[in-house]
């Protein structure tokens, strides 16, 4: 019998990668949705259904909807009684907040240049409609709703400085590269204060989509904070820490969001010193968003610094790193990273929440869409539909778009994982 | 090694004793006594391996010698500073004994490269450029300079463990405790690490191995110590351990695990 190596060789075929299966749209819907016949019913029924719902939908966006109400008030819904004859400054605001964004991206892109863990494929304009679509609908559809040549001038010029700014910002010079974060304190502060300072407008007067934005992107960056510390807190080695962190979380959980805002708006003046300047009703309600939203971080970041295996924890002590630094450098950037789905879930709740303001008598997006089916030229017109899909459309933007931004975070910091 | 890192002094330790010290240690969970009196002494550059079935107290001694565990009764000393409740001793002898462990324990949110150069960036407080220097030396010494920036997550168990390897020794420890460092690895994988092992033991380095890899103890050991149910039962040279013991139970043993 022939030994092993003296068979004749048979010429082995290089691997190709694996099989490509080719197949066509027909060919895919006789094989999924057509490939029994109780599930053609079911492809025929829902099909019709949804058939009808797409209908439905687009013929009141775009025959049925009487958008008149929308579009007389639509300044009132964006900015409220922001004085007309200053509207410049939430516009400038508007341009400060991008530029600054988009060059600090940018810069932050130039930082990444050369790295070879961190550096990421040069920004393509598919990969800037994917993430920026949910935004430019919205935008499209204020424009829709607007009058006059002056807003579409300003949408397009401030995109237009967004791409600008995000490019010109890779070319920044290298000290201001390493200051982006700087540059971002100093961009926020700005944003600000050109709608407040020489004789504008302070927060506690601001209403509609501006307000919104304001609370919501005010008790998310203060709430995160927070909660980190009371989940840290709330498993520290110090009693009096644990205590504080969980009597804190486990009453704030357990009392409705409104009782807070309520409290908000007619107790916590009584814990501020008399003579004390009592802070406005905005501030107030920021204060209590902030508080309540904390409790719930607090408790998504717990189960992340659980999920740590204690290994982790001895191999970096093992290394001689003070426990402030075990934490900071090991513990929570895993932990963070693992929650990341239940935080912006947080967030994105807390977004829909500031909806409630309206109850201690503040006017943001959803409340003035009631009010105004009120007036004199819309009273007793049955225009709640349209007004409801106004502001849920504004809503659904920023969840669905933090949602997203979500998820492609999740993806990028999940590169490497075990 | 570049300029700027100091070779180690190859003498004895600071206070002419021996590196390690060990007298009547004794650790208790609850009623369960996991070290019931250990004494044991390692000298400078001593190589020690110490055998035993599990649930000896091998890991849980090893472990007691930088404070992962806190020992109940006696005494320990790693270069004449002795193991107490001092948060800065602890740091001190955290700083001069690195560890590996069984499961390799690398930090999966860094890379390889951060992995490594972690300690001696924030422990030792050196600059990034140094850190990393040194760090990219120590992934050559053990064989891994091309994973440097790659994460954990993406090494095979040989590779994580070499890197493990890495990060501990770039705190330039003055001794290395193992904590069955091949345990959890595949066959084929086993041999490059203790080869790494090998090469560090002849470099002069301090160690204490749990393990139960006798070719690696024949071959490098200058000591091999039995456990067993908390206690040291028996010590001598792998020769000797090996070809002679005198205890029953390390007869036992052997006999199990040759």
């Amino acid at each position: 019998m022939e030994s092993v190596d003296r068979m004749p060789m048979v010429e082995e075929p290089e691997p190709s990668g694996p099989p490509v299966r080719e197949i066509g749209l027909g060919q895919w819907m006789r094989e999924n949705l057509f490939n029994t016949w109780y599930n053609t019913v079911l492809t025929i029924v829902f099909g019709v259904i949804m058939a009808w719902a797409l209908f439905a939908s687009l013929r009141f966006v775009f025959v049925n909807g009487r958008w008149e109400v929308v579009r007389r008030n639509l300044t009132l819904l964006l900015v409220e009684r922001f004085p007309r004859d200053q509207l410049w400054r939430p516009w400038a605001a508007l341009f400060i907040l991008t530029i600054t964004v988009a060059l600090f991206l940018g810069a932050s892109a130039a930082a990444r240049r050369g790295d070879p863990v961190r550096e990421r494929p040069p920004l393509t304009p598919v990969e800037i409609v994917r993430r920026m679509w949910p935004l430019g609908v919205l935008a499209a559809a204020l424009l829709l709703l607007s009058s006059g040549i002056l807003p579409i001038v300003l949408v397009v010029a401030l995109f237009a400085a967004a791409l600008g700014a995000r490019l010109a910002g890779e070319r920044l010079p290298g000290w201001l590269t390493r200051a982006r974060f700087l540059l971002l304190v100093v961009g926020g502060v700005a944003t600000f204060e050109v709608v407040i300072a020489f004789g504008g407008q302070g927060w506690e007067r601001w209403g509609g989509l501006m307000l919104l934005l304001f609370l919501a992107v005010g008790a998310i960056a203060l709430s995160f904070p927070l909660g980190v510390l009371l989940a840290l807190g709330r498993r520290s080695r110090l009693p009096a820490f644990r205590l504080v962190s969980t009597v804190y979380i486990e009453l704030i959980r357990g009392v409705p969001l409104i009782t807070l805002l309520f409290m908000g708006a007619f107790m916590l003046g009584f814990f501020f010193p008399v003579g004390f300047p009592r802070p406005s009703l905005v501030v107030r309600a920021l204060i209590a968003l902030i508080l309540f939203t904390a409790a719930y971080v607090a408790e998504v970041v717990r189960g992340g610094l659980q999920s740590i295996p204690y290994a982790q924890i001895e191999a970096a002590q093992a290394l001689g790193l003070s426990p402030t630094k075990v934490t900071r450098l090991v513990v929570l950037p895993q932990a963070l990273r693992a929650v990341i789905p239940a935080l912006v879930g947080q967030f994105i709740s807390l977004w829909k929440d500031v909806a409630l303001v309206s109850i201690i008598g503040l006017s943001e997006v959803l409340s003035i869409a009631q009010r105004i089916t009120q007036q004199t030229d819309f009273r007793a017109q049955g225009l709640q539909a349209e007004v409801l899909a106004f502001a849920g459309f504004v809503y659904w933007v920023g969840a669905y778009w933090m949602s997203r931004e979500s998820q492609r975070l999740e993806k990028r910091l999940g590169v490497g994982e075990r | 090694m570049s300029e700027e890192v100091e070779p180690r002094e190859a003498a004895a330790s600071r206070d002419g004793g021996a590196m390690i010290e060990c007298r009547g240690v004794e650790k208790w969970f609850g009623k369960f006594a996991a070290l019931r009196g250990i004494d044991l002494d390692v000298d400078l550059q001593e190589v020690v391996v110490i055998v035993g079935p599990s649930g000896s107290g091998k890991s849980t001694f090893i472990r007691c010698i930088n404070r992962l565990e806190k020992h109940d009764r006696g005494r320990i000393a790693v270069d004449g500073i002795e193991v107490t409740d001092d948060i800065r001793h602890i740091q001190e002898i955290r700083r001069e004994v690195g560890m590996v462990f069984q499961s390799f324990n690398l930090f999966p949110h860094l890379t390889v490269m951060d992995n490594v150069s972690l300690g001696p960036r924030q422990v030792r407080r050196w600059s990034k450029d140094k850190a990393e220097g040194v760090a990219m030396e120590l992934l050559e010494r053990v064989h891994i300079p091309e994973q440097a920036h790659k994460y954990p997550g993406q090494l095979s168990g040989g590779q994580q463990q070499r890197a493990a390897i890495a990060r501990a020794l770039a705190m330039q420890p003055r001794v290395m405790l193992f904590d069955e460092p091949t345990s959890a690895l595949d066959p084929e994988m086993i041999k490059e690490v203790l080869d790494v092992m090998k090469e560090l033991a002849l470099s002069g380095m301090t160690m204490i191995v749990v393990s139960h890899e006798i070719g690696f103890a024949k071959e490098v050991a200058d000591r091999v110590a039995m456990f067993d149910q908390g206690k040291l039962v028996e010590e001598g040279t792998p020769d000797r351990f090996f070809s002679d013991p005198q205890h029953e139970r390390t007869k036992l043993f052997l006999s199990q695990i040759l």
